[in-house]
């Protein structure tokens, strides 16, 4: 036994060395992808309308068109890189990807590993329920009553751990955290949970597609900008993709980009 | 729109059997020779190989893939996701495939060792020419069990970002909102590939089959 754990340690030890080894590279990180003339993208491509596949496979959406424009405005061609959700900000922060664009909002917990572009759209948290939800929800504390369903590692979970669950208002065990956001909905459609707390406007598109479901509460509560994530201290790129962003954003590119995906 | 869908999740296949033929061999050649080492090596190759296995059979095979993907993917060496995924899986395969050789290897008996010895052959030559024979044959059946148990558990990739059948899956439960579809459909096709495994290394294995092993 003794001797196993002495094994397992040291696999841990040295992963965690190799892991840790020197993430900072020498040399200027916009310089080399222009030098690659690619830029790699990671997207968690099951969130639509930010992201997502159409019937071929293609990637569609809000995100993937702007990013789109970003590359072709950088030079460089775009390289998707699909990966869950949760595995995004690891895949900057370790250098598998050049930069992130998935829905992100800004919170302090990423922004300790990862950079942030400004923002180039604002969101807002909803509350969805089954249509036959007869609880009542006036403040978002209300939800603490009820069984919550939420993404995991996203700002809502981050809402509802640290404000509720931590608070001692919402007990750990009606907090149920899914991979992704449709398995949520389907649980809240099916009454698993009573519920959901998610980005506004892809809880909006769900709601619709999937009926007999109802949006009761909207508003900035986890939420607000959403950037692209950027490794830590990279000071070109995000310079670079700030003034790209303040040029589409001039031009009327991503209102026209807004109205196309949210209807807004 | 239907078809098109089907066909998304049927080019992960390519992808899921590429992983699945990269992790396989990998494993059988660590495998085998780790099986070797342990069953005719020395007191301290006996020993590490026994630890080897036992370690990476103790943890699940998701975390070695996190923990070895991190390793294989960085600065030192860079691979791309599919290449570290695959190793990765290769390497969580080859404890299990030393075990199987082993056992096949060991129920052969010590005797033929032994006689192999007497007529003047090296301990070399008597394993390459006497031992692996019989035994390769005798792992087909528990072998063919660890492929299709590789072949399944190649979905993990998934999490490193490699689009194969399941994250194809997954995207298209989201775009569509029809979940028994969307895994339904990659339920059928890695039951299909299993099958085929199994019916493929069960044909071998009859095909293979020694006279004196009835």
């Amino acid at each position: 036994m003794k001797r196993v754990v002495f094994f397992v340690s040291l696999l841990v030890a040295v992963s965690l060395v190799l892991a840790g080894c020197g993430t900072a590279k020498a040399g200027n990180h916009l310089d080399a992808i222009k030098e690659a003339g690619v830029i790699k993208v990671g997207t968690s491509a099951d969130y639509p309308p930010f992201e997502s596949v159409d019937a071929s496979g293609n990637k569609v959406g809000f995100d993937i068109e702007l990013m789109t424009e970003i590359a072709k405005r950088l030079d460089v061609k775009l390289e998707w890189v699909d990966m869950p959700f949760d595995s995004l900000v690891a895949a900057v922060q370790e250098g598998k990807i050049d930069a992130s664009i998935s829905s992100f909002n800004y919170s302090e917990e990423r922004d300790q590993t990862v950079d942030f572009s400004d923002a180039y759209y604002t969101s807002e948290d909803a509350f969805a329920v089954a249509e036959t939800f007869t609880g009542s929800i006036v403040n978002p504390e209300d939800v603490a009553a009820f069984k919550v369903g939420v993404q995991t590692g996203t700002t809502q979970d981050g809402w509802l751990t640290d404000t509720l669950v931590a608070g001692g208002k919402l007990a750990e065990e009606n907090l149920f955290r899914y991979d992704r956001v449709d398995q949520a909905m389907l649980d809240l459609k099916n009454g698993r949970i009573d519920v959901m707390m998610a980005d506004y406007i892809p809880a909006q598109a769900l709601v619709t597609q999937l009926g007999g479901l109802k949006i009761v509460y909207h508003g900035v509560l986890s939420t607000g900008p959403i950037n692209i994530v950027i490794p830590e201290a990279d000071a070109e790129l995000k310079q670079a993709i700030n003034e790209i962003i303040k040029q589409l954003q001039d031009e009327g590119f991503i209102d026209g980009l807004a109205l196309k995906y949210f209807a807004q | 729109m239907l078809s098109n869908f089907v066909s998304y999740i049927l080019q992960g296949t390519a992808i899921t059997v590429a992983v699945t033929l990269v992790a396989l061999p990998a494993g059988l050649v660590v495998g085998l020779l780790l099986a070797l080492v342990h069953t005719y090596g020395g007191r301290v190759a006996n020993r590490l190989a026994s630890a080897y296995s036992l370690l990476l059979r103790g943890v699940p095979p998701i975390v070695l893939l996190f923990i070895l993907y991190f390793i294989l993917s960085g600065d030192f060496i860079n691979l791309s996701p599919f290449w570290a995924g695959s190793l990765s899986l290769g390497v969580v395969s080859s404890a299990y495939q030393m075990e199987i050789l082993r056992g096949a290897l060991l129920s052969i008996g010590g005797g033929q060792m032994t006689a192999a010895r007497a007529v003047g052959m090296s301990r070399l030559q008597a394993i390459r020419y006497i031992l692996l024979p019989q035994a390769l044959r005798l792992a087909i059946p528990p072998w063919s069990n660890e492929a299709s148990i590789v072949l399944k558990d190649s979905s993990l990739v998934y999490a490193l970002g490699v689009p194969e059948i399941l994250r194809r899956a997954q995207q298209l439960s989201a775009t569509t909102q029809q979940p028994f579809l969307a895994y339904g459909t990659a339920a059928l096709i890695y039951f299909v590939l299993v099958f085929a495994v199994n019916r493929g290394l069960d044909y071998l294995s009859e095909r293979t089959k020694l006279p004196t092993h009835s």
